[in-house]
């Protein structure tokens, strides 16, 4: 009798041990897995979802914006047609403008010189010289005019001839500053929003070689107005020099 | 009776133990086993199929909040790409625009070259060496364009061969001519250094790529703004020039007006004398 109601109580026990330990890890795993599916869910749904769509929206905005109003194609190739169209409409018409002749000289000597100032070619500074004494004659000897005077002949006479050979190097370097130009135009015709930087750069660039070089006419010009004013001034002290030998010349006489 | 009783005492106790074994053994199976892998085994528990369910919804939720968004994102970003290496900045049109500055800058090159071609022209000793001063293109040299204009053109009129206005006017002209030709010799040497400013900004350019041309944009231009400064300053004594050219012409007939004065006080006097 006590055998039996010692196994009953026993299994009795056991029975017990086993539903309540199992069950209870049981509903822990379930509800800890229920939760983190629900924490993931939602996380993609609104943390991630929610921000795609809205990187999604953004990338869309940009790219329109880009394509429709910062870079529009059909206004980028508009707008190379109209460089072609004003580089073939203007600069043949500022080219045949250029391209008239302004010779005017009608007689044999003057001619020849005009011929050279205005030939755009640096090549022939060395004939320029022996055209100009044809015009406006050579140096007078030393038996015919003062030291004073011959050196201001001579000085005048220099100074005229090298504006003269600046302008006709300025001429050719025009001439090749106008291809640089026709060249930048044409590349701009084919040039994208993205290398038309670099041709403003070499436009930037050009711009400055030609002001360098408008500087060395201006040089030019500038030697030419002072010797212009130095002659005048010479010619002052020449007089002044004159009358203070005729004033001495007018003593001795009186004198005597 | 003692040894039956015991021997029947003995066999109680080990059926007891027995059933206490077998139920132990029974527990420690169920326990052990039962925790580890019974439900997964089985394939039958609610928890499985809870996470299949999430996991369903979470594959379905990358399928269609994750990845198709995504896709999207790099489509538009794919056709952006194509849209700057096509329209905005393709290689060709860029290699092309550094492709022409090599080409200017051997233009430009043979335009500094022609420059500095000889133009000297003086045959006489004296003005040789102011011409040789002035063309020089040497700052340095400007020390020497007083000495050899004084050589050439005279000094300032001794004090007893003219008088006070006549002396200042020539010396203030001597002045002025002098500052132009000095201004000029800095004008050439400061166009040389521009030039070579110029020469290495088109080097540069030949290997720039979109995003630095602007800077080297900005520097041309600073260095432009500083041409136009240098040839405005050369404008400046241009104008000086022909205004002190001017003011003689002035002061030309200011004498002439004294002297006309002074000629009619002079032969009144002397009328006067002639007519006492």
């Amino acid at each position: 009798m006590t055998n039996r109601f010692f196994k009953k109580t026993t299994l009795a026990l056991g029975a017990i041990f086993l539903l309540t330990l199992m069950p209870v890890a049981a509903n822990a795993g379930v509800a800890d897995i229920i939760s983190l599916l629900t924490t993931i869910t939602s996380t993609l749904q609104n943390g991630v979802g929610q921000v795609l769509s809205e990187i999604q929206s953004i990338n869309t905005t940009v790219r329109n914006f880009e394509q429709q109003v910062v870079w529009p194609v059909t206004l980028i190739n508009q707008t190379r047609a109209e460089v072609s169209q004003m580089r073939a409409l203007f600069s043949s018409l500022a080219s045949q403008i250029q391209s008239i002749p302004t010779n005017s000289a009608t007689l044999v000597n003057p001619s020849q010189l005009e011929q050279l100032l205005r030939s755009q070619r640096a090549g022939s500074l060395n004939q320029i010289n022996a055209s100009y004494t044809q015009v406006y004659q050579a140096l007078p000897p030393a038996n015919q005019a003062t030291v004073m005077q011959r050196n201001l002949i001579d000085v005048d006479d220099a100074f005229a001839l090298g504006a003269l050979k600046t302008a006709t190097v300025s001429d050719q370097a025009s001439q090749q500053m106008l291809t640089v130009a026709d060249g930048l135009e044409q590349q701009a015709a084919q040039s994208a929003p993205g290398s038309a930087s670099i041709l403003t750069a070499q436009a930037q660039a050009a711009n400055l070689q030609n002001q360098a070089m408008l500087q060395k006419l201006l040089a030019a010009e500038l030697r030419q107005e002072a010797a212009r004013l130095a002659h005048a001034n010479a010619l002052r002290k020449q007089s002044a020099d004159a009358n203070r030998d005729l004033r001495n010349n007018m003593q001795q006489i009186l004198s005597r | 009776m003692n040894w039956t009783s015991f021997n029947q005492s003995a066999k109680r106790a080990w059926t007891v133990m027995t059933w206490k074994l077998i139920l132990v053994a029974a527990l420690v199976f169920v326990l052990v086993l039962g925790q580890m892998g019974a439900r997964a085994q089985l394939g039958l528990d609610p928890c499985c199929a809870i996470i299949s369910a999430g996991l369903n919804t979470i594959s379905g939720l990358l399928k269609n909040v994750v990845a198709k968004p995504l896709g999207q994102i790099q489509q538009i970003q794919q056709q952006a790409a194509n849209f700057q290496q096509q329209v905005i900045y393709p290689t060709s049109a860029i290699n092309s625009a550094r492709g022409l500055a090599g080409q200017m800058q051997g233009q430009l090159r043979q335009m500094t070259q022609v420059f500095r071609l000889p133009t000297a022209s003086a045959t006489l000793p004296t003005p040789q060496q102011l011409e040789q001063a002035l063309l020089s293109r040497n700052p340095q040299a400007v020390g020497q364009v007083s000495q050899g204009y004084a050589k050439v053109y005279g000094t300032v009129v001794a004090p007893a061969d003219a008088p006070q206005p006549i002396r200042d006017l020539v010396d203030m002209t001597d002045a002025e001519a002098q500052a132009a030709l000095k201004k000029a010799l800095e004008l050439d040497a400061l166009a040389d250094v521009e030039l070579a400013a110029a020469d290495q900004i088109n080097q540069q350019i030949q290997t720039a790529a979109p995003g630095s041309a602007p800077i080297l944009e900005a520097q041309a231009s600073a260095w432009l703004v500083r041409a136009n400064a240098y040839t405005q300053s050369a404008m400046a004594e241009l104008i000086r020039v022909r205004s002190i050219d001017l003011a003689n012409s002035g002061a030309q007939l200011k004498f002439s007006a004294t002297d006309v004065n002074n000629l009619r006080n002079n032969t009144g006097q002397v009328l006067g004398r002639g007519a006492q």
